[in-house]
């Protein structure tokens, strides 16, 4: 199990800001290590939020993004109080399911 | 008594009662002062002492055994709120940043905690980040309280300041999401930093005696003492830019190689063949009683190769000749041996006579 993600979610207006930082090497598949052997890639494929039981974001990754990922978005229809679940499934199958509440 | 004299007199008079008056005004502060100047020197009167209270405003330095450290206290909840309305502009909400600044947490392992090394350090891809880096809470505490947030330094309380390391602390995944970091528990949070051990002191950074960070050693054996031509400007790139010569000051050691023939366009200066004879001819001594033309002393060269012309023992009779010295066969006077000239030189100069000496 990797490390837990940072979520923070705010009300900024109408719309609830979230900020996720996920723990994760994103390996390309493509680095070698100091012996010249290839580490093979494992990389999050898929990030999913809901907030409320609805899916708010969906997304599918590939090996460009960086290691430890920062994702910032916005949706409407939640209040403060509510929460948010933000989960992502990496290429080796590792799944990662973090939660917060979404403060005024 | 002068109208002079008495006018300095007067004036005198007014002088000192003026300057009795003046005395009186200047008399406590100037006493004052002659006080201050047992502490700073010759500086008369400049400036003053810093009262105590100036010197407790700047004194504000916490040092690594935490003196100089104010009570206070401050949770990760509330370091969390000042870090995002006054410190994630720059640093990032997780203190993720790297469009401003190096990111502040980051890169430490459960392994860290527990060797106090922090092993990301060691490899050279990894961003470096402050957590990762501290070696010392005092130096968190004491630059977010000096030096923070970067547009209004100072302006946290000391609670504050508290709170944000808490915070730091705890984005760099050293400190519970629940701790309260105070005055009274920062000796055991220093205990469980990532890289509390990764401080060395064993160099010429901290002291004179230490091992300095470079290895230099003057070793003066085995120098070269010879210049080795390693490479030289071939032949046809030498007058590339005019006459060297010329373009070279004259003064001083150094002078500018001469390129002015190749410049004109001709020949390297290689001699012909006729004036590498004569050189020759020169160098045995022979010009002094022979010429090419003009019978001399000696026969003329082109006498000699009329004469033997045809013959085939000339070579060998005439090597001898002029080798072992001669006499008799073009007058009195003899020849004496050319003992200057090597076996190979004398072959050369005879076979150019019996060829006519060409140029």
């Amino acid at each position: 199990m990797a490390d837990p993600m940072r979520i923070r979610a705010k009300m900024e207006g109408d719309k609830t800001v979230v900020r996720v930082l996920m723990s994760h090497e994103m390996e390309t598949g493509q680095r070698k290590d100091s012996a010249g052997k290839t580490i093979p890639a494992m990389f999050i494929q898929e990030v999913t939020a809901t907030c409320n039981g609805k899916t708010v974001l969906s997304a599918q990754w590939g090996t460009s993004i960086s290691k430890n990922p920062y994702l910032q978005f916005a949706f409407s229809g939640a209040k403060a109080g509510d929460k948010v679940v933000v989960s992502w499934v990496d290429s080796k199958g590792d799944k990662r399911t973090d939660e917060a509440a979404i403060a005024a | 008594m002068s109208r002079l004299t008495e006018f300095l007199h007067g004036g005198l008079r007014v002088c000192a009662s003026g300057c009795t008056a003046l005395l009186f005004s200047v008399a406590p502060p100037a006493h004052a002062a002659s006080e201050n100047v047992a502490q700073v020197g010759d500086w008369k009167g400049i400036g003053r002492a810093a009262t105590p209270a100036e010197v407790r405003a700047w004194d504000i330095d916490v040092r690594p055994d935490f003196k100089g450290l104010p009570k206070g206290a401050g949770t990760v909840a509330r370091g969390q709120e000042i870090w995002e309305s006054k410190c994630a502009t720059c640093h990032g909400v997780f203190g993720e940043a790297t469009h401003v600044f190096t990111p502040i947490a980051g890169g430490v392992h459960s392994e860290d905690l527990k060797a106090g090394h922090t092993a990301s350090l060691l490899k050279p891809t990894e961003a470096r980040t402050t957590v990762m880096k501290l070696s010392h809470v005092s130096t968190l505490w004491d630059y977010i309280n000096r030096a923070m947030p970067w547009n209004a330094p100072r302006s946290l309380s000391i609670d504050e300041v508290y709170a944000v390391t808490a915070y730091v602390l705890n984005l760099g995944s050293v400190l519970p999401d629940d701790f309260t970091l105070s005055n009274e528990n920062v000796a055991e949070v220093q205990a469980r930093l990532p890289n509390r051990d990764g401080m060395t002191m064993d160099h010429g950074m901290w002291s004179v005696k230490g091992k300095p960070d470079v290895r230099n050693v003057a070793c003066m054996k085995g120098c070269a003492v010879d210049v080795k031509v390693a490479s030289v400007l071939p032949e046809a790139a030498r007058p590339a830019h005019g006459n060297l010569a010329d373009q070279n000051r004259t003064i001083g050691p150094v002078r500018g190689v001469v390129t002015a023939a190749q410049v004109a366009g001709t020949a390297p200066a290689v001699p012909s063949q006729g004036v590498a004879m004569l050189q020759l001819a020169n160098k045995g001594a022979c010009l002094s009683c022979h010429q090419i033309e003009t019978k001399v002393v000696g026969p003329a060269f082109r006498e000699v190769a009329a004469k033997y012309k045809g013959d085939p023992k000339a070579f060998a009779t005439l090597i001898a000749k002029v080798k072992n010295g001669g006499q008799g066969i073009w007058g009195a006077i003899p020849m004496p041996p050319a003992q200057s000239l090597s076996d190979e030189e004398i072959g050369k100069l005879v076979r150019w006579v019996l060829d006519g000496t060409p140029q």
